[in-house]
């Protein structure tokens, strides 16, 4: 709870309504997906709540955001920005903190079909800005977390990669002008938004070095650098004809596909062979999707329970799947995308099991369209974290993988977490098969005490895996804890990360939790 | 849902979000995807579905104590139901149902309903209505020249509100069975709440009582189809009352009731009714009016951490809810040009007033009829319709505060307007239903 | 504080070595300007050094003996925008053109990895006799640092490749001025260079390490935070067929909106608008026949370029033509005029390949540009309000940058160096237009000489705030290059 007076000066800058620090609200928001993993790496109880807010609180506009860090900066009480809250990375480190639910900032600034951009707020959804950029022909890129989360907390604090990367590319690529109350308090307003005269979204970089170099790198800060309150990024041709209808009831709608959209499903048989393949085909630019899953994830995505997941076994056996999704406005472009298709399955001697093996429902078409695939991997056991997260080559991601299987395998063996083989990864493909990344999404049951610590054991291994083996930093090095474990074997980044965290956060207002303090 | 399966369920939310979304393939605009009045208007987490479960979990885990802040969160909900449609979409929790079991948790607590909702609660115990209206009023509604057959099997039970407050709506379904010279009774003054009030505010030992002696009621009269104008009671009867005992009548809505008679050329549409017109599906009607189904099958453990459901326990996700039927109602009356709004079928937007967010929150009710009222004349419609009473009073409010140009009619009003008869002009629009 | 000269140049020709140090005052002189009208300050000496662990160790000493420092990295003296030349007495230039290494090229990955003195004319055939081909700005200057033009986020003209502002640059290994050295992107480890490429890596992803991106603050820094001792760039494969479009119009409207359709849809690889006096002058190489050739087309052109690969190569521009076709008839562009003026080869030569001489010192030995960042609205105003001030021997090119995002338009200044009244003008006029283009909202995002302080006073405050934080952080003595962007003191 706050102090009286502290609350009534939160109070005068949202209202009374839009702030509340009861016991219920803030217990409520003290839970999150995964915090029992979080927990048990902390040596905690694990349990899925993290330290209890003081209070929550929702602002409406930038201003109120910024008044709102000055008080913090003023009371020195901690602040946790959120958006739409999926994970634990939305949860304050310490009792002494807030959190800024920025639900009531929900507007799209514009869609500008000219300049082949958009602006949000950030709970602005990424279904909800895909309806509305779809009248325009275009697309927005749209995170693996799913279409419900906000591209502008994607953009700006969390990752980035999507299903449909290879042709949306990275969402930390896509940022144009960004709105940033700072730690301390002051606005920010980067690139061409900054301009005193006639300031615009176009660009975010300058003048002169970008600070969007400061505001994340391969990861966000997660709230630890200040407040994402507008974003700016591209958008994409929409890949086929925008008709979208779908008739029946959840969950088995019938989805009318779009002329011109075509998926295959081949067995590369090894990963070898399947590198070969993956760069072939991202080589010729006509993926909107371009990814491998394992035989258990290739299943998922065309499955909405583990017992429909149950009839795909023929396909989920599959050992080294790649899953391709061509799409096209016109028919010349979807004869010429199939031709190269055909010309890579002969060359290669490979088949599309998609038509002949297995023919999907024609909802996965819509979720396909509508970055929905990613939800599918909590059908098994409800739940699931990604050990992983490094991106660079084709090579490295499935010597990732490979490596990596014995020692999945070790936790499967505990019965700590679900058996995929080990071969559980998603790998996509970006901007044509210019880079790709891996993640190990890995199964375990947040209910079971014995599963969270495996599943942290796990995680943790991997860790250490990834450092020794130089196999790239995965996504969750964050934190103090795992920066001074992995910062003096990449450069000592984390004395300059600390630095620039002094140097933006003299304060230390902005919650350090998942990002770095400044010690 | 049993306190068991309840125990396991609020360990699993996975805070996601898609509770707050209709489900993400059907988003058609930025203005029309949410799909929980309760945080569209309230704004913090725990008004949402999951933000209910994650109140449901921290309250077992001793966390938080019953008390009137965690209770004015739990029951400024109209449980309708659309946090879970979204979640079931490759999700298996139940989060109306553990809303449900969480109300009822806080009354035996000593800590819920809220205080408009135990007084009528108590209205119903004393006169078998909400509305606290004698109970010998309830046939007011009843025209002296609508035909009544003592002997019938077919049952019309009208429901407290269409007795009380939306007299129209009883005339108007009476009046369209005599001109289908279908035989019909009614119970007079054997008929009593079907306890729907009571249920959804968690009171269940007094829905009980309800649910049992209505039963009883219609049993020894040897009834076997009850046909109901109220969505809620529908709702109630269908899929409430079999959880707790059978019954050997059949039930059916007034829309799949006047479909069928419509398709069988019982019914004869011959005056034009030149409107646009868009429907709403209750959630009474829609969503929730699924039966739950017997599952005997097992949890079978696969592989350590995988268990499948043998068979696969069935998910009730609004697929047997009544939506063509009125459909087909609106787009057989000659003139009328029926438009979609966005938000329908399985995923409509809650009208706003239901599971006693009309008493205990206004407000509330009044905020989600506003929202809901945009939408319809975003469609371009100047009528929207409906087949529920507790949405016409509530919509009716809507568009009354909003100063819409809309006009509100229930689908049996236009069903006998294209029979070329008047609907009764007895719309009462007083603000307090349960 | 006056440094000691003798105690410097020992110092220095103890790291580089005596041949690679000197205070020969012509050559000291001949990095005391460039080719802008930036009057700057005569450096104390000039090293080249060839070894990272050189510039490591010249940091060092900079940092100890305060004296600054101005990373160059060509010899050429083709150096346009001032932010080589020195503010600040006490400066070395540290010119990295012998560290022109092509470390490695690697096709299956489409990436390179160069140090900072391997020039254009170096790189292109190498990489075509791969079958790969680099991100290039318009018909570079062959003697130009690569490496460089990436680092001050010089424009492509692929549109559809380009995907981050920051393209091609991917990771860097740089030297901060505080002395230390860092590696930037995945490049940073874990594990050496060598250990992370035994693993399969390639240095190929540019964000990180983890949760900040330095290489963002390096570029477009004008060497202000570090010297690049290396880097990793994009690249794309060649095509095996390319065919070139010009159309040519009095309107530029019509040209950029039918441009836009096509960056919008991907239909083509290579595309930027010019008028007609820059055209001539990258298409020739005569005085003369500049004039003539421009006085023939019309005034604006817009040059796109499909291409195709492989044995599909012709199936591909099939497709695309047809899809072009289709565009024009429902944009109404059907009555779009096309110009076969130019050999379609001759275009081709200016996008893949680099030229001995800038292609915009053509036509009157010497030019100034000025050159910002625009939405499309803006464009044509822009072009009104910098032909109101001065129309004559003006060369103009807009080309669409990051995915047809925003717009680089530049205004060359073309003249004779030796006409004195010619020059006096240009300067006055030029700097008039740029206040007012800046007053207007042209962005001015790689600010170069003395446009960078009118950009920063037209920006909000916190911007030069931030900056001076992370110059702070990363140069900490202001040793390298001050004086340039906002870091005057």
């Amino acid at each position: 709870m706050l102090k009286k007076q502290i609350l009534e000066e939160f109070q005068k800058t949202v209202g009374p309504e839009n702030i509340d620090d009861g016991e219920v609200m803030t217990n409520a928001y003290a839970y999150n997906w995964c915090m029992e993993l979080v927990n048990c790496m902390e040596e905690k109880e694990p349990i899925p709540f993290s330290p209890i807010p003081k209070a929550i609180i929702l602002p409406s506009n930038v201003e109120e955001v910024q008044q709102i860090v000055k008080l913090c900066n003023k009371y020195d009480i901690q602040f946790k920005a959120q958006s739409t809250g999926l994970g634990p990375w939305n949860q304050p480190s310490s009792e002494n903190c807030i959190i800024l639910d920025l639900r009531r900032m929900n507007k799209i600034v514009k869609i500008d079909d000219k300049n082949l951009y958009a602006v949000v707020e950030p709970y602005v959804s990424g279904a909800q800005l895909q309806a509305e950029t779809m009248k325009y022909d275009l697309t927005v890129h749209m995170p693996g977390a799913g279409p419900q989360v906000s591209p502008l907390a994607s953009a700006t604090s969390m990752n980035g990669p999507g299903f449909t990367s290879p042709h949306t590319g990275h969402s930390a690529r896509n940022v144009l002008g960004v709105e940033w109350v700072l730690p301390d308090g002051e606005i920010l307003r980067l690139g061409s938004t900054g301009l005193k005269n006639n300031p615009d979204w176009f660009s975010g970089d300058g003048p002169g070095p970008s600070l969007r170099g400061i505001m994340r790198g391969w990861a966000g800060a997660k709230s630890g650098i200040g407040v994402f309150t507008k974003v700016a990024f591209k958008l994409f041709p929409y890949p086929c004809s925008t008709k979208f209808k779908l008739k029946g009831i959840s969950p088995n709608y019938e989805f009318d596909i779009p002329d011109f959209m075509k998926l295959y499903v081949m067995d590369c048989k090894n990963y070898n062979y399947l590198k070969k393949v993956f760069l072939a085909v991202e080589r010729e630019e006509i993926s909107f999707i371009c990814s491998h899953l394992s035989g258990y994830g290739l299943g998922a995505i065309f499955s909405n329970s583990i017992e429909s997941l149950m009839d795909k076994i023929p396909i989920a056996s599959t050992h080294a799947p790649l899953v391709i999704v061509i799409a096209a406005r016109t028919r010349r472009e979807f004869e010429y995308k199939q031709k190269v298709m055909n010309k890579i399955m002969a060359e290669f001697k490979l088949e599309n099991i998609i038509g002949t093996k297995y023919t999907p429902n024609s909802l996965f078409y819509a979720e396909a369209l509508r970055s929905n695939l990613g939800l599918h991997g909590f059908i098994a056991t409800g739940g699931f974290q990604s050990s992983k997260g490094q991106c660079d080559t084709a090579t490295v991601c499935l010597n990732t993988t490979k490596m990596s299987i014995p020692l999945k395998k070790k936790y499967i063996k505990k019965g700590v977490i679900a058996n995929d083989f080990g071969e559980g990864v998603w790998i996509t493909s970006y901007e044509s098969g210019h880079y790709f990344h891996v993640e190990s999404p890995t199964l375990f049951d947040q209910t079971n005490e014995k599963s969270v610590n495996g599943m942290a054991e796990n995680m943790n291994e991997n860790y250490q895996f990834d450092l020794i083996k130089h196999l790239g930093a995965p996504f969750f090095v964050e934190g103090d804890r795992m920066h001074d474990k992995f910062g003096p074997h990449m450069m000592n980044y984390h004395k300059w990360l600390r630095k620039i965290k002094e140097a933006f956060d003299p304060n230390g207002i902005a919650d350090s939790g998942f990002y770095i303090s400044a010690k | 849902m049993d306190e068991e399966e309840y125990q396991k369920m609020i360990k699993r939310c996975l805070r996601c979000s898609i509770c707050k979304w209709i489900p993400q393939v059907q988003i058609k605009s930025q203005k029309y995807a949410t799909a929980c009045p309760a945080i569209d208007l309230y704004n913090f987490h725990p008004y949402s579905g999951g933000g209910k479960i994650i109140l449901a979990l921290a309250l077992e885990m001793g966390r938080i104590k019953p008390s009137e802040e965690l209770r004015d969160i739990v029951y400024k909900c109209t449980e309708c139901g659309n946090c879970a449609i979204a979640c079931k979409f490759l999700n298996t929790l139940e989060p109306l149902e553990i809303i449900m079991r969480l109300r009822e948790k806080l009354v035996e607590a000593g800590c819920g309903p809220m205080p408009k909702q135990k007084a009528y609660t108590e209205a119903v115990k004393n006169v078998n209505n909400p509305y606290s209206e004698p109970h010998e009023n309830r046939m007011d509604w009843l025209p002296n020249d609508i035909k009544i057959d003592p002997n019938a099997k077919l049952l019309y039970y009208i429901g407290c509100t269409s007795s009380y407050r939306r007299k129209e709506m009883a005339i108007a379904a009476a009046r369209i069975m005599n001109a289908a010279g279908v035989a019909f009774r009614i119970l007079q003054d054997e008929e009593y709440c079907c306890g729907s009030p009571i249920l959804r505010t968690g009171e269940i030992h007094t829905f009980q009582e309800f649910l049992n002696k209505n039963v009883d009621i219609i049993e020894s009269k040897g009834i076997e189809t009850v046909v109901f104008s109220c969505a809620g009671c529908y709702d109630t009867f269908k899929v409430d009352y079999p959880l707790y005992r059978d019954y050997n009548f059949k039930v059916c809505h007034t829309v799949e009731f006047f479909n069928e008679l419509l398709e069988a050329g019982e019914l004869k549409l011959t005056k034009e009714i030149p409107i646009t017109a868009t429907y709403h599906d209750p959630c009474h009607l829609g969503r929730n009016a699924e039966r739950y189904e017997q599952w005997d099958g097992e949890e079978v453990k696969l592989i350590p951490l995988i268990s499948i459901n043998i068979p696969p326990k069935p998910k009730r996700t609004g697929k047997a809810g009544i939506y063509d039927p009125p459909r087909n109602i609106l787009k057989k009356i000659p003139g009328l040009k029926f438009i979609e709004m966005e938000r329908i079928r399985e995923y409509a937007y809650c009208c706003g007033a239901g599971a006693g967010v009309k008493s205990a929150f206004p407000e509330m009710a009044l905020n989600t009829a506003k929202i809901r009222i945009e939408e319809a004349e975003d469609t371009g419609a100047d009528v929207i319709v409906s087949a529920c009473p507790f949405c016409s009073t509530n919509l009716q409010d809507g568009i009354s505060e909003s100063g819409s140009k809309l006009k509100y009619y229930d689908i049996s009003e236009l069903l006998l307007m294209s029979l070329g008869l008047e609907p009764e002009k007895l719309k009462q629009a007083l603000a307090e239903v349960a | 504080m006056k440094i000691s000269e003798n105690i410097l140049s020992q110092q220095l020709v103890k790291i580089c070595g005596s041949k690679n140090v000197t205070n020969n005052p012509e050559i000291l002189k001949e990095y005391s300007t460039d080719m802008s009208f930036f009057m700057g300050k005569v450096p104390k000496f000039v090293t080249w050094p060839s070894k990272t662990q050189e510039i490591l160790k010249i940091l060092k000493l900079a940092n100890q003996m305060n004296f600054s420092i101005i990373p160059v990295s060509s010899s050429s003296k083709l150096r346009q925008h001032g932010d080589t030349v020195p503010r600040k007495d006490n400066c070395v230039i540290i010119d990295l053109s012998k560290m022109n290494k092509i470390i490695s090229i690697n096709k299956e990955n489409r990436v390179v990895m160069i140090e900072p003195g391997v020039t254009f004319k170096d790189l292109i055939p190498k990489l075509k006799q791969k079958g790969l081909r680099l991100l290039l700005p318009l018909h570079p200057t062959g003697t130009k640092s690569v490496l460089t033009s990436a680092l001050e986020r010089e424009p492509i003209v692929i549109p559809r490749y380009h995907w981050d502002s920051s393209d091609p640059l991917l990771c860097t290994e740089v030297i901060f001025g505080t002395g230390d050295l860092f590696r930037t992107g995945t490049a940073a480890g874990p594990g050496t260079i060598s250990q992370q490429q035994k693993i399969g890596q390639a240095q190929l992803n540019p964000m990180g390490p983890t949760q900040f991106s330095p290489f963002r603050v390096i570029q477009g820094a004008q060497g202000s935070f570090g010297v690049v001792t290396w880097a990793t760039l994009k690249l794309e494969l060649i095509p095996t067929m390319q065919k070139v479009y010009h159309y040519h119009s009095n309107n530029i409207e019509e040209l950029l909106d039918f441009q836009q359709q096509l960056v919008k849809y991907r239909l083509c690889d290579d595309t930027f608008i010019l008028n007609n006096l820059n055209l001539a002058s990258l298409v020739r190489k005569i005085d003369g026949e500049i004039e003539n050739l421009a006085k023939s087309l019309l005034k604006w052109n817009m040059i796109f370029i499909i291409s195709g690969r492989g044995d599909l190569a012709k199936d591909k521009l099939d497709y695309l033509e047809g899809d072009i076709k289709d565009l024009l008839r429902e944009s109404n562009y059907v009555h779009l005029e096309k110009s076969d003026l130019i050999n379609s080869d001759i275009f081709l030569k200016c996008v893949n390949e680099s030229t001995s001489e800038p292609w915009r010192t053509r036509y009157k030995g010497y030019y100034q540009d000025i050159f910002f960042l625009s939405n499309f609205e803006n464009i044509s105003n822009y072009i009104l309000m910098v032909q109101s001030k001065y129309s004559e021997d003006l060369g103009i090119y807009i080309q669409p940058i990051n995915q047809g995002t925003s717009f680089h338009c530049e205004f060359d200044f073309f003249y004779d160096p030796n006409d004195n009244i010619k020059v006096d003008k240009i300067k006055r006029k030029i700097s008039e237009i740029i206040i007012n283009l800046m007053d207007s909202g042209a962005f001015f995002n790689r600010p170069y000489g003395y446009w960078a302080k009118e950009m920063y006073t037209r920006h909000i405050e916190q911007t030069s705030i931030a900056l001076k934080k992370v110059k702070r952080i990363f140069d900490p003595n202001n040793v390298l290059n001050p004086g340039v962007l906002c870091f005057d003191d």
